[in-house]
C-alpha cells in the first residue's frame, strides 16, 4: 500500500532527492507500521524526535493504512 | 550582597524627581527579581483599579539575577505595567543587548512613573541619570530613534524605544530594543507613550559580583556545551529561529488560519523557514551571549517589498502570514519590518487585521469604512492598515484598539479571538488542550508565553503529551505557568532554559537553575524553594488581577474555542473542554471553586490576605 513520509526542518536532509516540500510516498507491505516507515530514514528513534500518525499522536507499532502521512520532526525546540 | 545590586531607579517622570532605593533582602530572595519584584513592588504602590493610560500606572523596567552574569541566555529583562488592552497584568519580555546593559548600570529595575510635560528620554550612564527631551525624535520610527539618541550619548550604549505606535497609543505598541528585540505584547508601548517616555538609554561597569564566580562559570560553561552539541548535530533553533514551526503546527493541525477560522494553511510551504532560508535569510544574530542563536537578519534586496532586518519569527508568520491568510513571503516580511519599525506587536497587530478581514468577507465591514478593500490574503492592503494602525489614522483608529473592541464595536463578538482581550498567539487550542487551559486563565490574557505547554504538547519536550486530551492538563498547566514565572523572574530566555536549564525529569525541573541563582546570589535556594517562590509571584499576580477588575470571571474562552468546532486537520470536529480542566486547574492552585485564592494559600505563600 501506498502512504506519504513527511519530515520536517532539519530532518528533511534524510529525504532522497526529489521530495516535495518535505514528502515522499513510500511502498510499504500491509501490516507495517509506522515504525516500520519511519525507520527507513537517518533519524533518531527516541526522545529526540516527534513522530505523529496523520497529526495525530499514536503508538509506534501502530499499524498503516493506504494513504496515511507519518511526520517526523525533531523534538529540539520551542515557538 | 551578590548576584542582585539590590537598587532601584525611581525616576519621577512629572516632578523630573529622580531617587535610588535599596531593595529588602528579603524581599529579594522571596520574589527572585525580574517579574516578580515587579509585582512586588505594584501590588504594594499602585491601585490596581488605575487606568492603565494615566500617570498613575507604573512602568517598570526589570533585570533578573541571571541578567549580565555567564549564565547562557542571561540577557533578558521584563517590561511589567498595568496593560491597556487588557486591563490585566503585562509582563514583557526582551532580549539582546540592552538588559545586560541596563544591569551594568548598577540597578536591577527601573521604575517611571507620573507622565512628562512633554517627550523626555531617560540616559542612565551608571549614578549620572538625566531626564532629556525627546522632542527631535518623537515621531521617528525606532530605528532612527535610536541611532539618533546613540550619537547624543554613547556609541557604545543601548537604547530601548518605542515608535510611532506608542506615541499614538496603539493598544498593541511595543518597546522594541537593540531595533529588533521587542517587549511586544499587551500595549507595553503604548504606557510608555502615554508618559511621554520615548526612550531609555543604559550603559554601566557595574555588575554586582557572584556569590561562585569559578562556580558559575563552570555550570555555565557545561550548560553552553549542552547547546552546542545539539547546535553541532543540527538543531532547528540555529537553523531556522522559530520560522521552522508553521510546518509542525500545520501537521497538527493548530496554525491559526484566516483568523482561526481553519487550523491548516494550504500555502504553508509558502511561507515557512525553508522558504525564508532559501530567499531572503542573510545570517543568524544572537541576543548577549546566547549559545543558540535563534535571531536572523534577513533581506528582501528588491521589488516593491524591499528592506532589511531581523524575522519574521513563527508567531509573526502565524498572525500576519497564515492568520490574514498571506503566502505572498516578502509582503510578510516587510510587514514584520515596519512593526518592529513603528514598535507593533505582531501577534496582535497580525490578528486583529485578521479579524476585520473576517468581517469584510462577512459582509459586516464595508469597503467604505475600511477606506479599501480587506479580503483574506491581500498583503498589500494588510500592510497599509499597519501604517493606519501605527499611525492611528483612518480606519488604523480602530484596529489599534484590538481585536476585542473592534469586533464588539461592530456587533461581532464571536469573531474576536482573545482572552482578557489579548489576541490569541500561534497555537489553536482546540488541537492543544493544555494550550487552551493556559490561555484561559492566563494573568496577561493569551500567551503561550505564560507556561507553554506547547513545549509537551506540540515539541515533545521533555515528553511528548497527547494535545488532544484533557487529563492532567490541570497539573502540568499549573507547573508551566510557575516554571516561566520563575524563569521571567530570574533573567533567562525560555528557549534555553526550558531545554537546557530545567532537568529532564517525567516533568520539567528546575534543578540546574537553582543550582544557577544560588552560585549567583548565595541564596541556598532548593528547587522546591524557587518554584514555591514563583507561585508566591504568580498568584501575587493573581490578586493583582482580582483588584482589577480581571479576575476570575474572565477565566474563559472566546465563542470560537468553546462552540466551533475546527473544520479540517488532525483536529477537525473538536472545542476546547475547558469545563473539564478548569475545575481541576483550581484546586491544583489551591483556590477556592470560584477561582479566587484560598486563605490557606495565602498564608502559605506568605502573602497579604486582602
Amino acid at each position: 500500500m501506498r502512504i506519504r513520509v513527511k519530515l520536517i526542518a532539519n530532518y528533511r536532509s534524510a529525504l532522497p532527492p526529489g521530495h516535495k516540500h518535505g514528502v515522499v510516498e513510500l511502498d510499504v507491505p500491509e501490516g507495517a507500521t509506522v515504525y516500520d516507515a519511519i525507520s527507513r530514514f537517518d533519524i533518531p528513534l527516541n526522545d529526540e524526535s516527534v513522530i505523529v500518525l496523520n497529526g495525530l499522536t499514536v503508538d509506534l507499532n501502530t499499524p498503516l493504512k493506504e494513504g496515511d502521512q507519518v511526520t517526523a520532526f525533531s523534538a529540539i525546540a520551542g515557538g | 550582597m551578590y548576584g542582585w545590586h539590590l537598587k532601584i531607579l525611581r525616576v519621577n517622570l512629572t516632578t523630573r524627581k529622580i531617587t535610588t532605593e535599596d531593595v529588602d533582602p528579603q524581599v529579594a530572595r522571596d520574589y527572585l527579581g525580574g517579574r516578580g519584584w515587579a509585582i512586588y513592588y505594584m501590588y504594594r504602590e499602585m491601585d490596581p483599579a488605575v487606568d492603565p493610560l494615566s500617570p498613575q500606572n507604573m512602568l517598570i523596567f526589570a533585570t533578573g539575577p541571571l541578567t549580565a552574569t555567564p549564565a547562557p541566555t542571561g540577557n533578558r529583562y521584563m517590561v511589567v505595567t498595568k496593560s491597556p488592552l487588557t486591563g490585566a497584568l503585562a509582563h514583557s519580555n526582551s532580549g539582546g543587548d540592552f538588559p545586560t546593559w541596563m544591569k551594568r548600570t548598577g540597578f536591577d529595575m527601573f521604575i517611571f512613573e507620573g507622565k512628562a510635560s512633554e517627550p523626555v528620554y531617560v540616559w542612565v550612564n551608571e549614578d549620572q541619570v538625566e531626564v532629556r527631551s525627546a522632542a527631535h525624535v518623537w515621531g521617528k520610527d525606532t530605528h532612527k530613534t535610536t541611532d539618533i539618541l546613540l550619537a547624543e550619548t554613547h556609541p557604545d550604549a543601548r537604547v530601548a524605544c518605542i515608535g510611532p505606535a506608542g506615541e499614538n497609543l496603539a493598544l498593541m505598541a511595543a518597546i522594541m530594543n537593540d531595533k529588533h528585540r521587542a517587549a511586544a505584547r499587551s500595549g507595553v508601548g503604548a504606557v510608555m507613550g502615554s508618559k511621554n517616555l520615548k526612550a531609555v538609554v543604559a550603559m554601566g561597569n557595574k555588575n554586582p559580583p557572584l556569590y561562585n564566580p569559578e562556580g558559575m562559570r563552570e555550570i555555565s560553561v557545561n550548560t553552553s556545551k549542552n547547546v552546542g552539541a545539539d547546535v553541532k548535530k543540527g538543531s532547528n533553533m540555529r537553523i531556522y529561529g522559530t520560522s521552522y514551526v508553521p510546518q509542525v503546527t500545520n501537521t497538527l493541525g493548530i496554525l491559526p488560519t484566516r483568523n482561526f477560522l481553519q487550523g491548516t494553511f494550504e500555502h504553508v510551504h509558502n511561507i515557512d523557514g525553508d522558504a525564508l532560508k532559501e530567499n531572503y535569510l542573510i545570517r543568524h544574530t544572537p541576543c548577549y551571549r546566547c549559545p543558540l542563536s535563534c535571531g536572523r537578519l534577513t533581506e528582501v534586496p528588491d521589488g516593491p517589498y524591499k528592506g532589511k532586518g531581523e524575522g519574521p519569527e513563527y508567531e509573526t508568520i502565524s498572525s500576519l502570514g497564515t492568520g490574514c491568510g498571506v503566502s505572498n513571503l516578502a509582503a510578510l516580511v516587510k510587514a514584520n519590518y515596519l512593526c518592529n519599525e513603528y514598535g507593533l506587536d505582531t501577534i496582535s497587530t497580525g490578528m486583529t487585521i485578521a479579524a476585520a478581514m473576517e468581517m469584510y468577507e462577512k459582509g459586516v465591514l464595508s469597503e467604505e469604512t475600511i477606506g479599501m478593500p480587506l479580503r483574506f490574503g491581500d498583503h498589500d492592503a494588510m500592510i497599509e492598515m499597519i501604517k493606519l494602525m501605527a499611525y492611528n489614522k483612518g480606519f488604523g483608529k480602530e484596529l489599534a484598539q484590538g481585536s476585542y473592541r473592534l469586533c464588539e464595536k461592530y456587533g461581532h463578538p464571536e469573531i474576536a479571538v482573545t482572552t482578557r482581550k489579548q489576541e490569541f498567539p500561534g497555537y489553536d487550542p482546540r488541537g492543544s488542550q493544555g494550550m487552551g487551559l493556559l490561555y484561559a486563565t492566563s494573568n496577561k490574557g493569551a500567551s503561550h508565553m505564560e507556561g507553554d505547554v506547547a513545549y509537551e504538547e506540540v515539541f515533545g519536550v521533555p515528553v511528548k503529551e497527547n494535545p488532544l486530551t484533557t487529563e492532567g492538563k490541570a497539573e502540568l498547566v499549573k507547573h508551566f505557568q510557575d516554571s516561566f514565572a520563575l524563569i521571567d523572574s530570574s533573567g533567562l530566555c525560555v528557549f534555553v532554559a526550558i531545554r537546557y536549564v530545567f532537568d529532564k525529569n517525567r516533568i520539567i525541573w528546575p534543578q540546574t537553575l537553582a543550582a544557577m541563582m544560588n552560585l549567583t546570589t548565595g541564596a541556598g535556594y532548593t528547587p522546591e524553594e524557587v518554584l514555591k517562590a514563583a507561585e508566591r509571584v504568580y498568584t501575587l499576580e493573581r490578586m493583582f488581577l482580582i483588584k482589577a477588575g480581571s479576575g476570575p470571571e474572565w477565566d474563559t474562552l472566546p465563542y470560537r474555542m468553546l462552540h466551533e468546532p475546527l473544520p479540517d486537520g488532525p483536529a477537525q470536529g473538536r472545542v476546547v473542554e475547558l469545563d473539564k480542566m478548569l475545575p481541576d486547574f483550581y484546586k491544583e492552585r489551591g483556590w477556592d471553586e470560584k477561582g479566587y485564592p484560598t486563605k490557606e494559600k495565602l498564608m502559605e505563600l506568605g502573602l497579604p490576605l486582602a
